[in-house]
């Protein structure tokens, strides 16, 4: 493994954060060398230093994505916390069809959820599972818009694919919610056709302005911005406020908080879950 | 040590006798069967870690019918099939299916125990993984309960210090109606 010096760890904490917003500790030199050391070896590079430059002018930014992908943290697991899941399927769900459902039965409900740091794809296929289970048959009078996001090339590549193998499915998934939802295709799981085609992948920093996505009812910003220093989470949640309608729902991770971050979002509590809305 | 519980189920009694005696000798427990209907009785009443099942047996339960009832029971369980030369292809659909491998008659011992041996070591790193993560679990709950709690309360005192705000900075009040209001919001806050 290549050792990294100090002068090094500077340049790429600070060339990392640059391009993804994630927050490095520079105390923990033993991080970087375990994620990048290979993509180094990889390039034929001796140094960190000598990555960096490589990174910083190949064209089409090859390096930087793998850079990414060995630095994030794709950690997720299918109903993670379950809190929100319940919450969603008891509370937010009934409340947004209540609020969108268009007086003229023959206009379709229309509504819009985001995930915004989706990594794999568990997360946003969990909300795509519990709408089916919530709606059964009815669920052709909905037009459900899911909407998952992430900034690392491999997370979104594995999403859209929706194939999960045994430990991976094994960490949240109830058997009968597997059976009902995926199948068995050579060792690992597939995601059905019918819950795949509800949901749309697609590469997306947070750390760059949302351009043309439209307003939520509904998103989903979970365990990303703990990587993020104070002043991106503040950013951030501001833009989620932009971009989440006016009486949507925001959902965080279970040990976040906005407090002193977003003044825009006032919590709320349900049952045993917290849920933000914004102000009026 | 070799903590694995492994389940042999093969109709020829030599095969058996043989795999029995060198997984025993490598301090393998061992349960034998002669056929998929015991194969799968012993399967429902004892704790397996890995089956290892001819695939071409006499009668309607054959390797293929162990493997899915064994993953039926127990998605963690690893089997491994036993295959003549020329049923490769047949194997070769039973990974598909989850069989974690297949090894070719006549069994070649060394190959054997160094797929055990990789099954073992992967199930103590899983096993380790496992209780980090249920560590981490109980950690993580405790710590958002926490934060829920005070990110409920700091709302609520938000809101209090906005409607006293509110209270303090009105044109049409008079000072001592401001106080006493005021006073109400903190004293009689919900
Ligand atoms: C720990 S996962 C969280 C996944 C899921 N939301 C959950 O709670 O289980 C964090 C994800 O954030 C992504 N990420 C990190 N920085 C990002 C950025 N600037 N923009 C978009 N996604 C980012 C990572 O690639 C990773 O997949």
């Amino acid at each position: 493994m290549i050792k990294i010096s100090p002068a090094e760890l500077k340049t790429i904490a600070q060339y990392i954060q640059d391009i993804s917003g994630i927050y490095l500790d520079q105390s923990k030199s033993y991080l970087f060398e375990t994620r990048l050391s290979s993509i180094a070896e990889e390039l034929g590079c001796s140094s960190y230093q000598e990555l960096y430059n490589k990174a910083k002018k190949d064209p089409g930014k090859i390096i930087e994505r793998q850079i990414i992908d060995a630095i994030s943290t794709n950690e997720t697991l299918f109903f993670r916390d379950n809190g929100p899941f319940e919450l969603l399927k008891h509370k937010i769900l009934p409340e947004i069809i209540d609020l969108r459902t268009p007086s003229s039965p023959r206009l379709k409900t229309n509504i819009k959820i985001w995930s915004a740091a989706s990594s794999t794809g568990q997360e946003l296929y969990s909300v795509a599972m519990t709408i089916r289970d919530l709606l059964g048959t009815q669920i052709d009078k909905f037009n459900f818009k899911l909407l998952g996001t992430d900034i690392s090339d491999g997370a979104v590549k594995q999403a859209s694919y929706g194939k999960y193998n045994k430990f991976e499915i094994e960490r949240g998934l109830p058997r009968q919610t597997l059976q009902k939802h995926f199948t068995l295709f050579g060792g690992s799981w597939k995601v059905k056709d019918q819950l795949r085609g509800m949901v749309n992948f697609r590469k997306l920093n947070l750390m760059l302005p949302f351009t043309g996505l439209g307003k939520f009812d509904i998103i989903l910003c979970r365990n990303v911005a703990i990587y993020f220093t104070l002043a991106d989470r503040k950013k951030l949640f501001n833009k989620l406020a932009d971009s989440l309608a006016d009486d949507g729902f925001l959902i965080i991770g279970s040990t976040e908080s906005l407090t002193g971050i977003c003044p825009r979002f006032i919590p709320k509590r349900h049952l045993r879950a917290i849920f933000y809305q914004k102000k009026n | 040590m070799n903590n694995l519980t492994i389940l042999v189920v093969d109709d020829d009694p030599v095969i058996r006798r043989l795999l029995e005696q060198r997984l025993i000798r490598e301090q393998y427990e061992v349960l034998l069967a002669e056929d998929g209907h015991k194969g799968n009785d012993l399967l429902s009443t004892n704790h397996i870690d890995v089956v290892l099942t001819d695939l071409m047996m006499p009668g309607e339960i054959g390797g293929i019918e162990v493997l899915e009832f064994a993953k039926e029971l127990e998605r963690n369980i690893e089997v491994i099939l036993i295959t003549a030369h020329s049923s490769v292809d047949t194997a070769v659909e039973a990974m598909k299916k989850g069989a974690s491998d297949y090894l070719q008659k006549p069994i070649n011992f060394t190959e054997l125990f160094l797929r055990l041996e990789k099954i073992s070591t992967m199930r103590g790193l899983l096993r380790s993984a496992e209780d980090l993560r249920q560590a981490m679990d109980v950690t993580e709950s405790t710590a958002a309960e926490t934060i829920q709690n005070l990110e409920i309360i700091a709302g609520t005192l938000q809101d209090q210090v906005d409607s006293i705000e509110n209270i303090l900075t009105s044109d049409t009040m008079m000072i001592e109606d401001k106080i006493s209001k005021s006073l109400n919001v903190i004293l009689n806050w919900k």
